[in-house]
């Protein structure tokens, strides 16, 4: 088997005998279904509740999507300020930290007294987690310059603007890069947060009513479709990341 | 207009008591104190020296990448109060951009020149042509598509030197290019050094670790003393031009850096 194949293969069949145990135990132990579902009932109740899952997982969708552009613009810019000036560093730098370290969680319930229920919490909470790791690559990008190549440029006559441009910008592109799939995974697993929290749509909301209807198999179902959303969103990234910067990783 | 490069008596490069002091945690540390000297346009200087005394200070206060704090440095003549633009650098490391191909590298500080208005901008259209002739003579014939990552330490080296050159400085500053190469590529890059030489005008300065680099390629070598920073010794080099491996290797250069390497020492031992 080709090292490739292997890699696609080998978690599949994992993958495939987990849930052939899960199945298997669930029947040999006779555990309740309201404790632990089978993976076959599952799949059969997410076929029958297909349309408002589709609903839902789209409208999370969305949320995670405005978050993420949102906090790729603000992250961005905080990277560029950060990184291209000492001065930023040193006042904003701290506070950046500080502000990461709060659990987001904690943020929803202001949010919801500020905005209600809904998708501006949820975006909101996308968007929080989601700047982060954008503006710190961004920053030690740009901040990580050789100083022999900054003194290349200057003594060509370059201005600070055209050494960020010419030089800074391309350079953090692979960080900037590999930040996305980080970030794009923060903003889904915080609209979730606010979704399950504080909203009348999206696979958050549905997971939530479906736990209070003790409705475990819509509720496991609502985690296969999470799973699946997460890992194509960290793909989709992950392969834009190494088709935009294919020259930082072959060596 | 008349071209400054072109006046007669005027030296390239020119420094009178020129000192370098930074402050660092309240004591203040001088870093280079009252250095004299003159390179007549065209001439190669080296500066060699024990470690920390200021042989790169002394080039980023010649390209006016750092501003004196005692003392007056000239360029053609002209008082040098912040980076000049007609100067070429190489370093150890080539910092070569990985995204961009050989060619694009090379054709780096152009873009930057036309960028600015810079009358000294070759139509665009020739720049290509420029470029690739420039890597054919330091023998990287062919090798405009290529990204930096397929080169050896000794092409990159070689790619660095050309965007150095590409836009035909009056000034070519040089801080230890070839201390990452294996001996034997470092010879070559040597000759490579002359024969650029030999073909364009430029003034060239270098700063080296390695005393027999210096012997083939300077005109003059300065030797340094630390703490601080200041011109001990300095040797003219006789040897007639172009210059052989076996000169240096020979008798006369051999002589010559016994001696370097006495007045180095004494230096290096106060340091520690």
């Amino acid at each position: 088997m080709s090292p490739r194949a292997r890699r696609v293969v080998l978690p599949l069949a994992v993958f495939a005998g987990l849930v052939l145990a899960w199945e298997g135990a669930v029947a040999l132990l006779r555990v309740q279904p309201i404790v632990l579902p089978s993976p076959s009932s599952v799949a059969l109740t997410m076929a029958r509740t297909a349309w408002p899952i589709g609903f839902h997982a789209w409208h999370t969708l969305v949320t995670t999507l405005l978050g993420f552009v949102a906090a790729v613009g603000l992250g961005l810019l905080l990277g560029f300020a950060i990184g291209g000036s000492a001065t930023v560093n040193d006042a904003v730098y701290p506070l950046l930290v500080g502000f990461n370290s709060i659990p987001k969680a904690a943020v929803v319930p202001l949010l919801v007294m500020w905005f209600g229920i809904g998708t501006v919490p949820a975006v909101l909470t996308a968007f929080l987690l989601a700047f982060f790791p954008v503006a710190v690559n961004v920053a030690v990008g740009l901040a990580t310059l050789e100083t022999e190549l900054r003194d290349v440029l200057r003594s060509l006559g370059a201005s600070r603007w055209q050494i960020f441009r010419k030089v800074g910008v391309p350079r953090t592109m692979p960080l900037f890069f590999a930040s996305l799939k980080v970030a794009v995974s923060s903003a889904f697993v915080g609209s979730v947060i606010a979704e399950t929290v504080a909203s009348n749509a999206g696979i958050g909301y549905l997971m939530a009513v479906a736990a209070s209807d003790f409705n475990t198999r819509l509720a496991f179902g609502g985690l296969v479709v999470l799973a699946a959303m997460g890992v194509l969103l960290y793909g989709i990234f992950a392969a834009i990341e190494r088709r935009v910067t294919a020259w930082a990783y072959a060596e | 207009m008349d071209d400054p490069r072109r006046a007669h008596g005027v030296p390239a490069i020119a420094l009178r008591d020129v000192g370098c002091a930074y402050a660092t945690g309240g004591a203040v540390t001088q870093a280079l104190a009252s250095v004299s000297l003159e390179v007549p346009r065209g001439g190669t200087v080296a500066f060699v020296g024990p470690s920390g005394c200021g042989k790169s200070t002394l080039l980023k206060l010649i390209s006016g990448l750092l501003p004196a704090s005692a003392g007056a440095i000239a360029v053609d003549g002209r008082p040098v109060t912040g980076p000049l633009a007609n100067v070429g650098m190489a370093f150890q490391n080539p910092v070569l951009l990985p995204w961009r191909s050989v060619l694009d590298n090379v054709l780096l500080p152009l873009e930057i020149l036309r960028e600015n208005g810079d009358p000294r901008t070759p139509p665009s259209d020739r720049w290509r042509d420029r470029a690739v002739a420039l890597l054919a003579t330091v023998g990287l014939v062919g090798a405009e598509r290529r990204q930096p990552r397929e080169l050896s330490g000794g092409m990159r080296q070689r790619v660095s030197l050309c965007r150095a050159l590409i836009h035909e400085p009056a000034l070519l500053l040089l801080d230890e290019p070839f201390a990452a190469l294996d001996a034997f590529t470092r010879e070559e890059m040597w000759e490579l050094y002359q024969r650029l030489r030999a073909e364009r005008e430029f003034t060239g300065i270098l700063v080296t670790h390695d005393l027999r680099e210096a012997i083939f390629l300077a005109d003059t070598i300065y030797v340094l003393a630390s703490h601080p920073g200041r011109i001990a010794h300095t040797h003219r080099v006789a040897l007639p031009r172009p210059r052989t491996l076996a000169q240096v290797y020979g008798a006369e250069g051999s002589e010559l850096m016994r001696l370097m390497r006495e007045q180095i020492r004494p230096a290096r031992e106060s340091a520690a």
